[in-house]
């Protein structure tokens, strides 16, 4: 997930108290309960405005307060099935993917916190939008196999809606063109854990996935579903891969671009897994006769690029790494084919950085869309598309389209929003682990 | 926030610690096989000041960390190599292990929780598989253990309530252990070759929309509980809002227990001071 460290405050207030369905409610149902009332309750959601820090101070103070009272009074509620008094949950969408439908004029995003895929007109939004954006469409639900979602895209030729899963359910499904709501994907496909983006290959009709851990990309066919196998991969120390996230592939020239966050492990200490099981130990791969030299190491962020036709341990036609660069975590790339250029949604430091789409080496960006300005703030996904830049924040309810050739610290041109302006996000991605710093009363959790 | 590849954190982070006498934070990067501390107060894309990575620290894939504050000493569950391995407080660099727990004898498995009792010399340790005699429990180690050690006790079993468990926190003040049951389904491992081969193509695999039984945070104690006990206390309910808690920590001075959620992709509180007297 952008995955990072976040440090969360006190930052919310009172008793929270949610209201579910009488019976035997479905998740479905708990979870749609739960959205509402996150979204309709001023005293539950912790995405507040500006006055968080004030607010976060007197919510401190009640907090303490209600406890000691409740110590004191002998109220403290020793059943099992009690409320919280905080929660932290974001009622709102949180943009991750994106990818713009030029065919069927309309740009589709995926949303990591509330688990759905949203498309809206590719000329949605306004310079000075301060509410949300109606999506046209959205697809949720528990039938949707839509859960720690990434990258997306569409297939306008066959009319299918593509989405893959990075985490927990391991798929990647497909709806039809018009698919809303709870809907059952046309077909699935199982893939493997930690698959992170999604490109289409028009020329083959194959997709190809980058999944993180075995620092790899495999391509299917179009079609593919259930427990197919990829046609291909591309995979090894010659790739140069390092927990790749982004990926697109360029029919124009045959081309395949990887976006590397740069944490690597040789496949000595790569072991398959899923999110729920770890079936091979390296004990039980080379019967405890496996090499103690083997090491992870942090390599520099990086673009890679390969021919389309490669598989196997494939070296890189050509990489963009180093300190000109300013690659740092980069997330989405997409490639303008018409204007050869490439465009990296950089999460590391809030930007677009924008190259020559033959690039290579430690090179200067020949643009770069960055500052307050701009509203960049977590990017995840990019896309390029009628001279323009369409890029999904993470850190903020927003997707931003800027004019293809912005650059500095401009304003965008149009602003989707999918929470009313001022609304902050709680920067969660699949949270699995927290720690409570007691010395500055803030939690602590990794993403 | 702390982000950025001068952090040197992945975007796969399932374990964290505090040190709160050394004001300072622990994590593993499971991707870069790397343990990282930072500062206390460190935000932005500020570096690590310290790193605990290569061939000799062992580290393959460290998924879950503890810090013993009175020993000064940091524990890191590895599930890569099935092994649980303990460095110097202020280990830096290709640093070796003071001690390393693992082999047959240990049960040690898929380690996904790893806590620490000084007060009573206790090393628990989350673990899960569904390998034929696998546990899924927790293992409860002398906290000085070394080797291919036999676990002093295991709590594990049906009255427990735990199908699958992740992240656990250790009270040294009570001995109480807190769990986070997830208690979700499980996928089997994708081999990118034969992905899934041998299931029926008609076979529907879980997902969270569809999984298993209700996930719960349950307390037990590092003394007394042995074998198949249940929970001592239980945050479980359709009135918590947890479904399918991941992580689970508390804040003593408050009486708080504090559980992140997957399912909801959110930070519950809640108020338990019984569990801190």
């Amino acid at each position: 997930m952008r995955r990072s460290l976040i440090v969360t405050g006190a930052c919310i207030a009172g008793i929270v108290f949610l209201t579910a369905p009488r019976g035997a409610p479905s998740m479905e149902q708990l979870f749609v309960a739960q959205t509402h009332a996150a979204a309709e309750s001023e005293n539950l959601c912790l995405m507040g405005g500006d006055d968080r820090e004030a607010r976060g101070q007197a919510q401190q103070g009640q907090n303490a307060a209600a406890a000691q009272a409740a110590r004191l009074a002998g109220t403290v509620d020793t059943s099992s099935d009690l409320p919280p008094v905080r929660m932290v949950v974001d009622p709102y969408p949180s943009f991750n993917g994106v990818f713009v439908d030029t065919a069927g004029d309309r740009v589709m995003m995926s949303d990591t916190n509330r688990k759905s895929l949203l498309v809206y007109p590719r000329t949605a939004g306004s310079a000075a939008a301060k509410t949300p954006e109606s999506p046209r469409q959205q697809i949720m639900g528990p039938a949707t196999g839509i859960g720690f979602i990434a990258g997306v895209a569409i297939d306008s030729a066959h009319h299918e809606l593509f989405a893959v899963n990075n985490d927990v359910e391991d798929r990647l499904v497909v709806f039809d063109d018009d698919a809303r709501g709870n809907a059952k994907p046309k077909r699935l496909l199982y893939v493997p854990h930690q698959s992170w983006g999604i490109a289409l290959d028009r020329r083959r009709d194959e997709i190809a996935l980058s999944v993180q851990t075995p620092n790899m990309y495999v391509v299917f066919k179009r079609d593919a579903q259930k427990f197919d196998a990829p046609v291909r991969s591309v995979r090894g120390p010659h790739t140069g891969m390092a927990d790749p996230h982004g990926i697109y592939i360029d029919d124009t020239h045959n081309e395949v671009f990887v976006a590397n966050h740069g944490n690597y492990r040789p496949a000595e200490l790569i072991t398959s897994y899923t999110a729920y099981d770890a079936r091979e130990s390296r004990q039980e791969r080379t019967g405890n006769a496996f090499s103690e030299t083997a090491r992870g190491s942090f390599v520099a962020s990086s673009v890679t690029v390969y021919d389309a036709d490669a598989k196997g341990d494939a070296a890189p036609r050509r990489t963009i790494s180093g300190a000109l660069s300013r690659i740092d975590w980069p997330m989405g790339v997409a490639v303008d084919e018409a204007h050869d250029e490439l465009f990296v949604a950089n999460n590391g430091d809030n930007s677009i950085l924008v190259f020559p789409r033959t690039a290579a080496g430690n090179v200067q960006p020949t643009r770069v869309i960055r500052g307050g300005a701009t509203g960049i703030k977590g990017p995840m996904g990019v896309a390029v598309a009628k001279d323009e830049i369409f890029v999904a924040n993470f850190g903020d309810h927003t997707a931003l389209v800027f004019s293809r050739l912005a650059a500095g610290n401009v304003a965008p041109k149009r602003i989707i929003r999918n929470a009313p302006a001022g609304k902050e996000t709680s920067g969660f991605g699949n949270p699995y682990a927290v720690a409570y710093d007691s010395k500055r009363q803030e939690i602590l959790v990794p993403n | 926030m702390i982000q950025g590849q001068s952090t040197h954190l992945s975007r796969t982070t399932h374990g964290i610690a505090y040190d709160a006498t050394h004001d300072e934070i622990i994590a593993p990067n499971p991707l870069a096989a790397a343990v990282v501390i930072f500062r206390g107060g460190a935000a932005g894309e500020e570096a690590p000041v310290r790193t605990i990575q290569g061939a000799r620290s062992g580290l393959s894939r460290p998924e879950t960390v503890a810090v013993d504050e009175t020993n000064d000493e940091i524990f890191v569950g590895d599930p890569g190599d099935r092994r649980v391995l303990v460095y110097r407080r202020d280990a830096d660099g290709d640093a070796r292990p003071l001690r390393t727990i693992q082999g047959d004898k240990t049960k040690l498995l898929q380690i996904v929780g790893i806590a620490v009792d000084p007060v009573r010399n206790l090393l628990v340790v989350s673990t899960y598989s569904r390998l034929a005699g696998g546990v899924t429990g927790l293992l409860i180690f002398r906290r000085t253990d070394s080797g291919n050690v036999e676990p002093q006790r295991v709590i594990a079993g049906p009255k427990t309530g735990i199908t699958r468990l992740r992240q656990i926190g250790l009270d040294p003040a009570t001995g109480r252990i807190f769990v986070a049951a997830i208690n979700n389904e499980y996928l089997p491992p994708y081999d990118v070759d034969k992905p899934r081969a041998g299931l029926s193509p008609d076979l529907e695999l879980p997902s969270p929309w569809n999984t298993g039984s209700e996930g719960f945070v349950g307390v037990w104690n590092d003394e007394g509980d042995d074998g198949d006990v249940p929970p001592h206390s239980i945050i479980k309910g359709r009135s918590t809002g947890i479904v399918h808690p991941a992580g689970v920590t508390f804040n003593a001075k408050d009486g708080e227990v504090i559980a992140p959620d997957a399912v909801w992709n959110g930070l519950f509180t809640f108020l338990k001071p019984e569990l801190f007297r």
